[in-house]
């Protein structure tokens, strides 16, 4: 029990004050959940929205391509960081929107493109034609207007994007 | 019997129109008595400071203020009216490292677009049935950080009510060891044998 010891002697490190604030929530709203029977209507309200996305999409990739030209010729004062978050933050809303709006395969493709960007330390070349690929097919998705997760064609489009990521990391070791 | 949301008021946070529509279709379905909107960070604090709504719904993206920026002014600017509100983050990041900022500006839950009608309900019914109790330490307020107890936890621990989870583990590692010892001494076995050896394995034959 001498380690027990030395531990409740031991001086705490940061002091930490719990504070329970009511639950005035819980009071309003009452017992029980949600039945399904509404949980099932605002999917439905969800699934069966008809917002074109396109513009968004179109708004997003525009956005994108200014973080690539940008990182193409970088101003003096921008660093790494920056540069990545120019072209990173447009995948991102990419990729949360496009799955809202029934483009599956947007989201699954910037999930992808967003994992890249995560990973990678500088901008260079070879990161720069794989960030490219990413933008012209999910571009290529939103011009032909592929909803879902586009079938075959969609799979072999994320293998062809995984695999030249691959080859980059390979490269880049 | 169900819940019942006519009383309730949500504040919405969105820069992008459609999402914000959707959003507020979504909490109006649920049966929520009045969702109110903002286009920013900036906008929802003013919003929030006047209206003072129950729960919060904002995106993390946004300009000139994102949602990271606004969960702060809420949790510690004098002119919040309530540092306890309830701020659901919606946000593409799934990342670790993304959460993990997002956990530490104060937010309550994070809601990773897309996301389905169930997930956007299982986050407020997390907000009400397990409400979080609230942290105040030197560099932080908000939200406890750790709503799960990890049995196996083996980072440092900071908090003075850690101290007594720290000697009760230090006591069952301890008392663990010696039972092994007591196991080795019984079968003969050395410290450096290993349990499992087939050269100690027992011919049954």
């Amino acid at each position: 029990m001498t380690d027990n010891k030395d531990h409740y002697s031991m001086k705490p490190r940061r002091k930490a004050e719990f504070v329970t604030p009511p639950n005035h929530l819980k009071i309003k709203v009452g017992y029980g959940g949600l039945t399904e029977d509404i949980l099932n209507k605002a999917q439905a309200l969800l699934e069966n929205n008809t917002t074109d996305f396109t513009p968004l999409a179109e708004m997003y990739l525009d956005a994108m391509m200014k973080g690539i030209e940008q990182a193409k010729n970088p101003a003096p004062n921008m660093g790494t960081e920056q540069i990545i978050t120019a072209i990173l933050f447009p995948g991102m809303q990419l990729k949360a929107n496009g799955g809202m709006f029934h483009y599956e395969l947007v989201t699954q493709i910037a999930n992808r493109f967003i994992q890249f960007m995560e990973v990678i330390e500088t901008v260079d070349e070879d990161a720069l034609e794989i960030i490219t690929a990413f933008h012209t097919a999910i571009r290529a998705v939103i011009l032909a207007r592929i909803k879902g997760d586009g079938g075959e064609r969609g799979e072999e489009l994320m293998t062809a994007l995984v695999e030249a990521c691959t080859r980059y990391f390979d490269k880049n070791r | 019997m169900s819940y019942s949301f006519d009383r309730v008021r949500v504040l919405v946070i969105e820069d992008n129109q459609p999402m914000l529509e959707i959003c507020k279709t979504l909490i109006l379905t649920f049966g929520v008595g009045e969702v109110l909107t903002a286009k920013n960070g900036e906008e929802g604090f003013k919003v929030f400071c006047r209206e003072n709504p129950d729960i919060i719904v904002a995106d993390w993206m946004m300009e000139p203020t994102d949602g990271i920026t606004m969960t702060r002014r809420i949790r510690n600017d004098t002119l919040s009216p309530n540092h306890y509100v309830p701020i659901i983050l919606m946000t593409g990041f799934s990342e670790k490292k993304r959460v993990v900022q997002a956990r530490d500006a104060g937010v309550t839950e994070f809601l990773v677009k897309p996301f389905t009608a169930r997930d956007l309900y299982k986050r407020i019914s997390q907000i009400i049935e397990r409400p979080r109790q609230f942290v105040k330490s030197d560099g932080f307020f908000g939200p406890d950080r750790r709503r799960k107890a990890d049995p196996v936890f083996n980072g440092p621990f900071k908090r003075e009510s850690d101290i007594a989870a720290k000697a009760a583990q230090s006591f069952r590692k301890s008392e663990a060891s010696q039972h092994l010892t007591r196991l080795r001494q019984d079968a003969g076995l050395s410290k450096t044998d290993k349990i499992g050896d087939k050269s100690f394995e027992i011919d049954m034959e």
